[in-house]
C-alpha cells in the first residue's frame, strides 16, 4: 500500500502512515521481547494469555487504522485500499490454509499461527505496487 | 472511462493537485480519473460537471452508446 500511495500528502494518508507505524512498532516490540525470552517465565500460566492479547491488540489497531483511512479518504483511495486489504488477506489465508493442510497430511514443518500477520504484510508489500486501479 | 478531464484541467492551467482541491479529492484520484484507472461515482461526476459548467456526458464518454 505504501507504493500505491507514494508521493502522498493528504491528511488521511499522513494519519494512516503514523497510525500504522505506531501499531506496527507496538507489535514488533512485543515480538522482539518474546524472541529474546522476556516472557519465558510466564509460559503455561494464565499470564500467557495476557501476552497473547498484547500481541493481538496492535493487529486490531491496524484494522481500525485501515477502516479510518477509508472513512477519511476519497472514493478512489478507498477502493484501492479495499482491494489491497482483500487481496492481501485472501492470499495470506489461502497460503496459511494450504500450509496447515500440508502439516496435517504431508509432514510439512510446523508454522506458528502468529506468522500470518507478518505474512499479510509481506503479501501486501508484494501486491500493492500492482494495484493502482479501482476496478 | 474515456473522458476529457485532462484537457479541461490544462485549459484552466490547473495542476492535478489544484483540481483535486477544487473537487475535494486527492491528486491520485485526479490522476486515476485522467488515466482511466477509476470510474467516478455519480456524485463525483456531477461535481466535476458543475466545476467545469458542462453536462456530465460532455466530459465522460457514455460507454453504453
Amino acid at each position: 500500500m505504501f507504493n500505491a500511495f507514494q508521493n502522498s500528502s493528504t491528511t488521511a494518508q499522513k494519519r494512516y502512515t503514523l497510525r500504522t507505524m505506531a501499531f506496527m512498532g507496538g507489535y514488533t516490540a512485543v515480538m522482539v521481547a518474546v524472541i529474546f525470552g522476556a516472557f519465558d517465565s510466564i509460559q503455561n500460566t494464565p499470564a500467557a494469555w495476557v501476552l497473547a492479547l498484547a500481541v493481538t491488540a496492535p493487529i486490531v489497531g491496524q484494522i481500525w487504522t485501515s477502516l479510518a483511512f477509508m472513512r477519511e479518504s476519497d472514493e478512489f483511495m478507498r477502493a484501492v485500499m479495499a482491494k489491497q486489504f482483500i487481496l492481501s488477506s485472501g492470499i495470506s489465508m489461502a497460503l496459511f490454509t494450504a500450509w496447515g493442510f500440508g502439516e496435517s497430511f504431508a509432514n510439512a514443518p510446523h508454522a506458528e499461527g502468529w506468522l500470518i500477520y507478518p505474512l499479510f504484510w509481506a503479501v501486501m508489500g508484494l501486491t500493492a505496487p500492482f494495484l493502482k486501479s479501482s476496478s | 472511462m474515456k473522458n476529457s478531464l485532462k484537457l479541461l484541467r490544462v485549459e484552466r492551467g490547473w495542476t492535478q493537485e489544484q483540481l483535486g482541491q477544487e473537487l475535494g479529492v486527492s491528486r491520485q484520484a485526479v490522476n486515476a480519473l485522467e488515466t482511466e484507472k477509476h470510474d467516478p461515482s455519480l456524485d463525483l461526476a456531477y461535481r466535476i460537471a458543475v466545476l467545469f459548467t458542462r453536462p456530465v456526458e460532455d466530459i465522460f464518454e457514455n460507454p453504453h452508446t
